[in-house]
């Protein structure tokens, strides 16, 4: 009986470990960061006439979460690129390209598209 | 007795166990937090990003710009609107208070001298260049990263120039803590 109860503790410690690990990979501030750099090293090294097709499926799923509509969750701004995934959250990072962009969602494949128009 | 020993070593042994367990979990958990806490550092990638972009602003095919470059002569007009020029914008985010976050210099050579530069176009904020060469001290080592290249383009008349291009980026709220 002892054994058993000390496999069983064993075991939950290393899935309390296990998802804790999968869970801080996974959280609302990482994936802003790393969904509003990807976008604007993507806008950065972009050319007039191209159209930029990104997945978002991660980002969707924790926007919902968080309440948040997926139209809303990606603002373009004076070359800035700011995701938010959360009411308190939001993260932005700048691109120096200067060019005339259109980004919005297709939500079919849960994805955001990227038209790089012309030079600004 | 020898039984009542045997129990007690194993109930010890089981405290000292989960003692083990708290310690590499204590220590995970710090590696964790310590990972995810740091931000991406992805200034090197738009650095070469920078360096490619003025790189084929400057010359196409290894021929260098004719806007830039004719008959020997480079233009004032084109280094003074470089960045127009090359669509390149310095805007960045609210918590940087306007000051830029960049600086590229380009700087031309002759094929046949390469010690002695015969012109050069400086943009953006000229303070980081300083940082550039004490990057490599531990100390300084993550606050502005400093990316160079170089290539060589003919003139539209034949002669061959070595193009240095550096390019600084600060930017360091934003990808280091």
């Amino acid at each position: 009986m002892e054994n058993v109860i000390f496999i069983i503790l064993n075991v939950l410690f290393l899935a309390i470990l296990i998802l804790f690990i999968s869970r801080q990979g996974q959280g609302a501030s990482l994936l802003e960061e790393s969904y509003s750099k990807q976008i604007a090293l993507l806008i950065d090294s972009a050319k007039p006439g191209m159209t930029i097709v990104l997945d978002m499926t991660k980002a969707k799923e924790v926007a919902e979460k968080n309440e948040i509509d997926f139209e809303d969750i990606v603002i373009s701004a004076n070359n800035i690129i700011t995701v938010k995934l959360s009411e308190k959250g939001g993260h932005s990072y700048s691109y120096f390209n200067d060019v005339d962009i259109n980004i919005y969602p297709n939500l079919e494949i849960d994805s955001y598209v990227i038209e790089v128009n012309k030079y600004g | 007795m020898v039984e009542f020993y045997k129990k007690g070593g194993s109930k010890v042994l089981s405290i000292y166990w989960f003692v083990i367990l708290l310690i590499i979990a204590g220590g995970i958990v710090a590696m964790v937090y310590s990972f995810y806490n740091h931000p991406y550092d992805v200034r090197h990638l738009e650095g070469d990003i920078m360096i490619n972009s003025i790189a084929d602003c400057i010359s196409r095919q290894g021929r260098i710009n004719s806007g830039l470059l004719n008959s020997g002569e480079f233009s004032q007009s084109f280094k003074n609107n470089f960045l127009n020029e090359c669509h390149i914008n310095f805007n960045v985010e609210e918590i940087f208070e306007n000051e830029p976050q960049y600086y590229f210099e380009v700087t031309f050579y002759n094929s046949g001298n390469l010690n002695n530069s015969i012109f050069n176009i400086p943009k953006g904020n000229s303070n980081l260049l300083a940082s550039c060469n004490i990057q490599d001290e531990k100390e300084y080592k993550r606050e502005i990263k400093c990316i160079e290249d170089d290539f060589f383009s003919f003139d539209s008349s034949g002669e061959l120039y070595l193009i240095k291009i550096l390019v600084a980026i600060k930017k360091t709220e934003k990808n280091v803590k």
